[in-house]
């Protein structure tokens, strides 16, 4: 039989055996007679959801009989099957509610609808997903044992789960435990019965969602988005179940059944599988279902407290050291379809089979998967891992990459810490800390030394090369969007950094990769996303889009701003600066003072002086502070020239920026050894004209630009 | 040449929100200008001054506390009593004896306070405090969401941590006000207002506790903050700022040295109460001025000082 | 408008002389641009640049002294009106009130109490700066100058709060040589008192009906050629005053008038007279909100402590943060054998944690060392607080005063743990929670 023909005649039973109980009842007590459910101020919930009308009588029953039946076209059109589904369950509601003319029809386990009280209480959890989902297990499972794992499993997870039909009595013959207060709600025998869970979803929508009664399209939106239910409906499925299934996926909720014969499955909705014990994996999945992970599963404690203790050699039990054996810790992307979440795997020999105080090699495999997952988050993780392994009392972690090095201690071994604990700390925190992006993981601890070094070769280092390759991709002119960060705001009120690949913050620390991160895991924090709309100068790096955001971000206190420039509106500085960059006027330059430099600068202003003048939030043309990294970019003050103009910088700082600032200088201008030109405090720290004498000795370029100002 | 006055008018303004029932209800907010400056156009709902009374009885180290509350036997007859004190617009009910690194009383017995408060408060204004732990709240406030269901009562706080709950709970649940509390951070303010609308609670029904300290203890903070929420709010009409702010004094007041100390331990600095007082009245008047629309106090002569105060100034 | 640095150094003669003091043109420039320098200070600028820098960089409210030597008060040359925007730069100062209408014993009691408040309060002394003189209309001369002389002889800045014109001449005899300021010009006397105050180089205080009246007194004065004003803002209420005392200070920074461009007196014993409380929340209000002289009936620690806590607070420099000296600060009695704990400099933080730990009831020493004044994170971040700064603190100051060897150092830095008992020998290193508040229970709980 078709799909459309199975919902229609199930949605006519269901119609009929309402309008004949509303009939019966009028002809036993009148039309005047009140009907309604116990405690509730919604009525019939979920008609009055749809519609916006309360039924409260039985002529009123009548009526709605009457509305529901001009919801069921018969046209073979998908529309249709979704319609006569939401009609099967408010003609459910109908059926339902005369039953309880004559009082609580429910009597035993059976619950029957919920009150208001309850669904209160049930629904702070659910909204802020404490209950991360409404199950609801419709028929007897195959055998009793499967009817009772599934349940235990959506139970231990936190779920609610509700019930109808044959299932109830085969929790009752295994003694299970049941009721409101444990999160397993029988609630009656009869098919119609579901319309009680129906009504739950209405309510919850109407409470907590401020749904008006009778917008349709805003309750099918918020059970879409918001309500987090799906449906496990056990074979040999019928008419009346299915059409109630129909009605269930029309507002988002996905079927589960194990009826592989009667109705044919529709991807993503209604989805066919006869092993029951995978209904618990299916069911979260189809509904994008996360299980908040909180719990590190490991026997020794895990704190912060633990990051700075160090493990001693006498004290150690084992120790893999990346610089003497092929050693390092790896985060991938994979696709959904190759991960079993969960799934720690320990490739090698455990802890038990390495010699006390022995030097070995581990390597670290985190393989993650996500709808929001993005390779470009794989380094923010993996810079996490030293803060987390660290967190394990008795477990020390240094370095990162392939040059890594852990030490177990002989206290952390004996509590029975493992290889596998490596895992269980990185899926736990993974989970926890990237819930936003990270779907799954799995994770691979390899300790067998001939993968080590074969995946260290074949596997981790091509991906830092293609990593470090992206890096050095990255332009401000191949992204679409830059990223605030006002993380400093607490101390520099109207401060407000924008953050692109070729500039990172002022601070140092925060990334173009680190602030997109930052932004997709919590999207409305520091790092928040500024188009590159509204061109108004290229070579300065003005936009409209980025005086928006500054003006909106420094709440009015800046109204300009330009990327590259630091003579017209440049950025402002928080105080967090590594550098600060100012005029030197004599050489027609900047000269650039680094945070750890003490001593005086051709400026006549040493590195403290600057900064008072260059923090606060406010612009100071002439002067910006900046990271150690922008020296070498090709973006440094470029709509004044670039990095030729710098002229001087303390030796020290020199020595850390060469290379790229060498790179940068032969690839823009052809000058070789470019570091060698730039002044420092041993040419002279205070006095301009030594400077210039220097550099007109070298050849600087910047004597020869136009005047900075 | 007569003095060419400008008032400072905006077009924002901020939102009203109203807590209590009938003739006792309090609005805070609905004004569009700065604390005070009544020269630049209409202050329609004054500031409103709150006395904090605690699951824990009456404060017997405070004199002139302790002699107000005489005879009360029970937190509900406090709250009754500080309903009645002099300059007094609502009452406010900390449930700090839930604190589990406190006395750690069991959620089931804070309730039953808090009923027999709604009780006997009916319509007046009634503020609930949680225990200050986040865990706990997130399980209490929502059982006190349920007590005070239909009394438009306002329950604090919610937290970036347990904002779910407290705003499902009292904001959606049980339609009551939320207080969104953060920690002397324009930004953090910010963020928790937008999330807990998001969460689906009415902007109308948020009032902000920005945070506060002890005058002398980093107030600068505090003062800055404020300023800079009023600024954006008004001048910037940033929506996710416009709601009004309530201040807890009282707490920060009274448990630094300069209130605590004793006369023994400190002779020249004269009793204890009145520099109690002091923190507490000085405290208000500079969260009043920064932008506070409520400002929660606990010793009878603060409230009738800050109460007077406000009524010549609006 | 402002120049920036940039501007003023194109006027400068970019020789680098150095005779200014700073070390360079650009230096320099910057420093007048952010008013740490005067211009004028260059003797070689040209008469073109200084008319023009003049102009640009004249304060839209001008600074004020009065008193001398070590009493000598700068009021008003504020720039902002909110702190955040940069800073507030005068403290406001308190006065307490006298008057001819008080008997002898009254005026002596009451001077004998404010001496009584004088402490130290994060390296600033606390005191009342000034007192109020009021010469009430009608009283016998001889009585108010001897009021006069007892105030006088305190050594505290006085204000002459007289406009009867032969008392205020004798009173400033008495004590014009130590700058006081002469409250007494409105629209009436004007010329008279401005005449008596440019003779005796004093501070002339200037009333008014209402703000156009004080407006036009100010603009006559000015006229006059004195500019060496404070305005009484005093209204006939609470509202008035407030009202007067907002809109004086927003005229002249905001709008730029400068006509309103003087520090202030708010005299709180004639709007909530006898009202010592309304007085306490008045003072509050007025220090927050652009009083630069506020004048109370009296001074007990009660108020003190509270308002010279909120006076200094508000007038920190947002960019730089209060510090607490160095050192072993025992707590709860804390003897050579108590549990040492460890935590930065920033006073906010100082102040956190002591209270914490004096709640906790357990005798301990708070070791301080030199963090710049940043909080624990940012210090940490910042290289200003590692196991070195520590460890170095320790051997230096503390080994030999205190024979605990047991170090709490603050959660938040965990990390530093191993590297500490590296740096310590001897010394057990304990992590503390995260959050000062947590620290009772720590104490109570700890062995």
């Amino acid at each position: 039989m078709l799909l459309f023909d199975i919902v229609f005649n199930g949605n006519d039973k269901m119609y009929a055996e309402a309008e004949e109980a509303v009939n019966a009842a009028i002809a036993k007590y009148g039309e005047e007679k009140a009907v309604g459910f116990p405690e509730t101020a919604y009525a019939l919930a979920a008609y009055y959801a749809e519609t916006g009308d309360k039924i409260t009588n039985l002529k009123e029953c009548k009526e709605g009989l009457a509305y529901i039946k001009t919801q069921m076209p018969r046209e073979r059109r998908l529309d249709s099957v979704f319609k006569s589904g939401v009609a099967t369950a408010l003609a459910a509601e109908i059926l339902e509610v005369t039953k309880y003319i004559d009082g609580d029809p429910y009597e035993g386990i059976s619950e029957g609808a919920m009150t208001d009280a309850q669904l209160r209480e049930l629904g702070v959890p659910l909204v802020v997903y404490d209950i991360p989902c409404v199950a609801l297990i419709i028929h007897a499972a195959p055998s009793v044992q499967e009817a009772v794992d599934l349940v235990k499993s959506y139970q231990s997870q936190g779920n609610f789960v509700c019930l109808v039909g044959g299932i109830i009595d085969q929790l009752k013959e295994a003694n299970y435990n049941m009721g409101f207060n444990v999160r397993v709600y029988p609630i009656g025998d009869n098919i119609s019965c579901a319309a009680h869970a129906v009504s739950v979803a209405s309510r919850v929508a109407m409470v907590f969602g401020n749904i008006t009664p009778g917008d349709k399209v805003g309750l099918q939106k918020y059970h879409f988005e918001r309500f987090r239910c799906f449906v496990n409906a056990f074979g040999p499925l019928d008419e009346k179940t299915v059409a109630c299934g129909a009605g269930a996926i029309y507002y988002g909720f996905p079927v589960i059944t194990n009826d592989m014969e009667y109705t044919p499955s529709v991807p993503k909705s209604l989805i066919k599988l006869a092993d029951v014990s995978k209904f618990n994996k299916a069911s979260l999945e189809a509904r994008n279902i996360k299980i908040k992970v909180t719990n590190v599963d490991i026997p020794v404690a895990f704190a912060t407290a633990f990051e700075g203790e160090i493990i001693r050699r006498g004290d150690m039990q084992v120790e893999f050291d990346g610089s003497r054996v092929d050693s390092f810790e790896l985060v991938q992307t994979k696709e959904l379809t190759e991960i079993e979440d969960h799934n720690i795997e320990v490739i090698g020999p455990e802890l038990d089979e390495f010699e006390q105080g022995s030097k070995n090699g581990i390597a670290f495999v985190v393989e993650v998967a996500g709808k929001k997952m993005q390779t470009d988050f794989e380094p923010v993780f993996e810079r996490k891992f030293h803060a987390w392994i660290n967190g394990a009392e008795g477990v020390m972690h240094t370095g990162q990459r392939d040059m890594i090095r852990v030490r177990v201690s002989k206290d952390a071994y004996e509590a029975g810490f493992r290889a596998k604990h490596f895992g269980e700390i990185l899926y736990a925190k993974i989970k926890g800390e990237f819930e936003a992006v990270v779907d799954k993981c799995q994770v691979k601890v390899y300790t067998d030394q001939a993968e080590c070094t074969r995946l260290r070769h074949e596997l981790a280092q091509a991906s830092f090369d293609k990593r470090d390759e992206r890096l050095s991709n990255l332009t401000d002119e191949n992204v679409d969007v830059f990223y605030t960060c006002i993380l400093c705001q607490a101390f520099s009120p109207s401060h407000v950094c924008i953050v692109t690949p070729e500039r990172l913050g002022l601070c140092g620390a925060v990334s173009w990769l680190d602030a997109k991160a930052t932004h997709e895991l919590d999207p409305e924090g520091a790092c928040q996303v500024v188009p590159k709309e509204g061109l108004i100068d290229e070579n300065l790096g003005a936009y409209e889009s980025f005086n928006e955001a500054v003006h909106k971000y420094s709440m009015g206190a800046l109204e300009r701003i330009t990327m590259y420039s630091i003579m017209v509106d440049p950025m402002t500085s928080c105080g967090c600066f590594e550098c600060i960059c100012g005029i030197e006027p004599f050489s027609n330059g900047v000269a650039i003072a680094n945070r750890e430099y003490a001593g005086m600068t051709p400026l006549g202003m040493t590195f403290p002086e600057l900064a008072s003048m260059t923090g606060g939030g406010v612009q100071t043309p002439g002067f910006m502070g900046h990271g150690k990294h922008f020296i070498g970019s090709k973006k440094f003050m470029a709509a004044e020239g670039g990095i030729q103009r710098i002229v001087w910088m303390p030796k020290e700082l020199k020595d850390v920026v060469a290379d790229r600032l060498n790179a940068t200088a032969k690839e823009l201008y052809g000058i070789d050894n470019f570091a060698d030109m730039i002044g420092d405090e041993t040419i002279t720290d205070s006095d301009p004209e030594a400077l210039v004498a220097f550099l007109t000795e070298k050849g600087h370029p910047a004597l020869g630009l136009d005047p900075l100002m | 040449m007569p003095f060419n006055q400008k008032p400072e008018k905006f077009a924002a303004k901020i939102n009203t929100v109203t807590i209590g029932n009938g003739d006792k209800a309090i609005a805070l907010g609905g004004e569009s200008v700065l604390p005070f400056y009544a020269f630049d156009g209409p202050i329609d709902n004054a500031p409103k001054v709150g006395v904090e009374v605690t699951d824990l009885g009456v404060d017997e180290s405070v004199p002139g506390v302790k002699a107000y509350y005489e005879g009360c036997s029970s937190v509900a007859e406090m709250a009754k009593k500080a309903s009645e004190m002099e300059g007094a617009d609502f009452v406010v009910l900390s449930l700090k004896g839930g604190d589990p690194n406190g006395e750690d009383k069991p959620t089931e017995d804070l309730v039953a306070i808090v009923k027999e408060v709604v009780e006997a408060l009916g319509d007046y204004p009634l503020v609930v405090e949680g225990s200050g732990n986040v865990e706990k709240d997130s399980e209490l406030l929502t059982k006190v969401s349920e007590a005070c269901q239909g009394k438009n009562a306002l329950i604090m706080s919610a937290k970036e941590e347990n904002y779910k709950t407290v705003g499902a709970s009292a904001g959606l649940a049980y339609g009551l006000n939320v207080g969104a509390e953060s920690a002397v951070d324009i930004n953090l303010a910010k963020q928790l207002n937008v999330i807990t609308t998001q969460l689906g609670v009415n902007a109308e029904k948020i009032v902000m506790n920005i945070g506060n300290a002890a005058v002398g203890y980093g107030y600068e903070y505090v003062v800055s903050t404020m300023d800079r929420i009023r600024n954006a709010a008004l001048s910037q009409d940033d929506a996710t700022l416009q709601m009004p702010i309530i201040t807890p004094v009282s707490i920060d007041a009274w448990s630094v040295k300069e209130s605590m100390a004793s006369e023994e331990d400190m002779p020249e600095w004269g009793p204890a109460e009145e520099r109690g007082i002091g923190m507490e009245i000085m405290g208000a008047a500079a969260d009043l001025v920064s932008g506070s629309h409520a400002v929660i106090l606990k010793h009878p002569q603060s409230v009738a000082t800050i109460s007077k105060m406000i009524k010549e100034l609006v | 408008m402002a120049l920036n640095g940039i501007q003023i150094f194109k006027m400068t003669p970019k020789t680098n002389c150095k005779e200014c003091g700073s070390p360079t043109c650009m230096a320099f420039s910057m420093k007048v641009a952010q008013g740490a320098a005067e211009i004028s200070a260059c003797p070689h600028m040209s008469e073109e640049a200084l008319a023009t820098l003049a102009e640009a960089t004249a304060p839209p409210m001008k600074t004020i002294k009065v008193g001398t030597g070590d009493k000598e008060y700068t009021l008003g040359g504020e720039t902002v009106l909110y702190r955040h925007d940069k800073t507030f730069v005068s403290r406001t100062r308190y006065a307490i009130s006298l008057c001819s209408c008080m008997d002898d014993a009254t005026v002596d009691a009451k001077l004998e109490a404010m001496k009584k408040v004088d402490y130290e309060r994060i390296g600033e002394q606390m005191y009342v700066e000034m007192v109020y003189v009021n010469y009430h209309e009608g009283d016998a001369q001889d009585k108010y100058l001897d009021i006069v002389k007892k105030a006088a002889a305190t050594g505290r800045v006085l204000v002459l709060g007289c406009a009867d014109e032969a008392v205020a001449k004798a009173a400033l005899d008495i004590c014009k040589d130590s700058k006081p300021i002469l409250n007494g010009a409105n629209a009436a006397n004007a010329e008279a008192m401005s005449k008596l105050a440019t003779d005796a180089g004093v501070v002339l205080g200037v009333s008014g009906a209402d703000l156009n009246e004080l407006y036009d007194t100010v603009a006559k004065l000015e006229g006059l050629g004195n500019k060496n004003l404070v305005l009484d803002t005093t209204g006939a209420d609470v509202k008035a005053t407030f009202a007067n005392t907002v809109q004086v200070r927003r005229a002249a920074i905001k709008n730029e008038d400068r006509t309103f461009g003087y520090p202030s007196i708010v005299n709180l014993s004639k709007i909530a007279k006898d009202d010592k409380y309304m007085q306490e929340a008045l003072a509050s209000l007025f220090t927050m909100k652009y009083g630069s002289i506020v004048v109370l009936d009296e001074m007990s620690y009660g108020a003190a402590l509270p308002l010279y806590g909120l006076r200094q607070n508000l007038f920190t420099d947002p960019q730089k943060p209060m510090t607490v000296e160095p050192g072993i600060y025992p707590i709860n009695g804390g003897d050579e054998n108590s549990l040492c704990l460890t935590t930065v400099d920033f006073a906010l933080t100082y102040f956190v944690v002591s209270g914490e730990l004096e709640r906790s009831g357990v005798p301990c020493n708070l070791l301080i060392s030199d963090a710049a004044g940043m909080s624990v994170l940012t210090a940490w971040a910042a290289g200003k607080l590692s196991s070195g700064t520590i460890a170095k603190f320790v051997q230096e100051n503390v080994e030999d005063k205190v024979k605990c060897r047991k170090l709490v150092i603050p959660g938040k830095v965990a990390v530093l743990k191993g590297d500490l008992e590296a740096k310590l020998p001897g010394w057990e290193i304990i992590v503390a929670p995260d959050e000062a508040v947590q620290l009772v229970k720590f104490m109570k709980e700890f062995k």
